[in-house]
């Protein structure tokens, strides 16, 4: 096994790839489609969170995952991979961002770069699937709040609180009975010795 | 109806021929006379919708009536296709955070509108200060009250600050910025990590 690893050579998505393909028609054919793509990738390395429709932001999410992780593996003295940069961006001081700020971010990271959610739908309105797209790691508050697994909040304080006590009432429960069985049987003990001796 | 009529006149004439054939012909002088009047030269015209329209024209109607079936597909949908009746949902979430409910699988309206509007604001106050400069330097927030946290200089240097003018929102955890950080180890007390 001296061949080199081929997998180990080409960036590979660390993201999942849905089968289907995603619908982006385009009056301009697949050159529209790209220039679409092109604008959500450059506005997705400029604001790091946007909103837009599931489709299109599924699939400019893989192109940005690939475009970093080719700048991450080859780094800016790479003439392709500049090019490549050059193409996707089309505003070009995100070159340098993705260059000088992306690629020592994500460096040492094991996930993919980017996270996608689904928005909320409006209760009454068309039914268009939404998006939020944003980059790890950016400066905006968290979309997923996971307080409530932190031990400090009040109500796990006092969902703790009542559950210890309820633990407490059920262990002086218990006690209590075995206590009385054993008098019970201490005392029909000493019955049958009464018997026993009478 | 009036084939039928037609038919009993003629059923009642023919009655009548056999009734005086048996009886003789009546005489000449007791013969009925058919009175034969003419009427008006033209004969009554037949009757078309280009009289009452003229030049006009007239919308396209329906000419037959749709089936029942078809009636109650329009209405209700099909099951299988596009069902239009009330359907109770069933993938309903009580969200963990702040108590709407939200679907499966999606982020919460409510928290999201909020965190929405803080990412606006924070963008456009980045945007503004970045300019059309080349983006070099990572951004850290901060709001008004808020110290820099202590850092080694080198973490300072591929930085740029953004101070939003207003305290932070109670719900947006420093989270973000503690994680950086690291406490002397001489303190003891326990602070809570992800509270605002
Ligand atoms: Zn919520």
């Amino acid at each position: 096994m001296n061949q080199a690893q081929v997998t180990k050579l080409v960036s590979k998505l660390r993201i999942k790839v849905a089968p289907e393909p995603r619908r982006l028609r385009n009056p301009k054919g697949p050159e529209g489609r790209l220039d679409k793509l092109r604008k959500t990738v450059t506005g997705l390395i400029k604001f790091e969170r946007i909103e837009l429709n599931f489709n299109r932001a599924d699939e400019a999410r893989q192109y940005a995952e690939r475009l970093i992780s080719e700048a991450i593996v080859h780094g800016d003295c790479h003439k392709p991979t500049m090019e490549i940069a050059d193409y996707w961006l089309l505003e070009k001081e995100l070159i340098h961002k993705l260059f000088k700020v992306l690629v020592p971010r994500y460096e040492n990271c094991n996930t993919a770069f980017t996270k996608m959610y689904r928005a909320p739908r409006p209760l009454y309105s068309r039914n268009i699937e939404k998006a939020v797209l944003e980059l790890r790691g950016n400066p905006y508050p968290s979309l997923i709040n996971k307080q409530y697994s932190n031990r400090h909040l009040i109500q796990n304080v006092l969902l703790d609180a009542a559950k210890y006590d309820y633990r407490q009432a059920k262990y002086a429960e218990m006690a209590d009975k075995i206590g009385k069985t054993e008098n019970q049987e201490l005392n029909k003990l000493s019955k049958k010795d009464e018997i026993t001796t009478e | 109806m009036i084939s039928r009529f037609g038919y009993i006149i003629n059923l009642l004439k023919a009655l009548e021929r056999n009734v005086l054939h048996s009886f003789g012909h009546p005489p000449r002088e007791l013969a009925i006379v058919q009175i034969y009047e003419r009427q008006s030269s033209n004969p009554p015209k037949k009757f078309s919708i280009k009289d009452i329209i003229g030049d006009g024209m007239l919308l396209a109607v329906p000419k037959f009536r749709r089936t029942i079936e078809k009636r109650w597909k329009r209405k209700f949908g099909s099951p299988e296709y596009v069902w239009k009746m009330l359907v109770p949902k069933t993938n309903i979430k009580v969200c963990q955070d702040c108590g709407h409910h939200h679907e499966r699988g999606r982020l919460c309206g409510n928290c999201y509108n909020r965190v929405e509007s803080e990412t606006k604001e924070i963008q456009a106050k980045i945007q503004e200060k970045l300019g059309l400069n080349p983006i070099e330097k990572d951004v850290i927030v901060l709001y008004e009250g808020e110290n820099v946290p202590e850092m080694p200089n080198e973490f300072w240097e591929g930085k740029r600050i953004i101070e939003m003018k207003k305290e932070r929102p109670q719900w947006f955890s420093k989270n973000l910025l503690q994680k950086s950080t690291q406490q002397p180890s001489s303190s003891k007390d326990v602070k809570p990590t992800d509270l605002a």
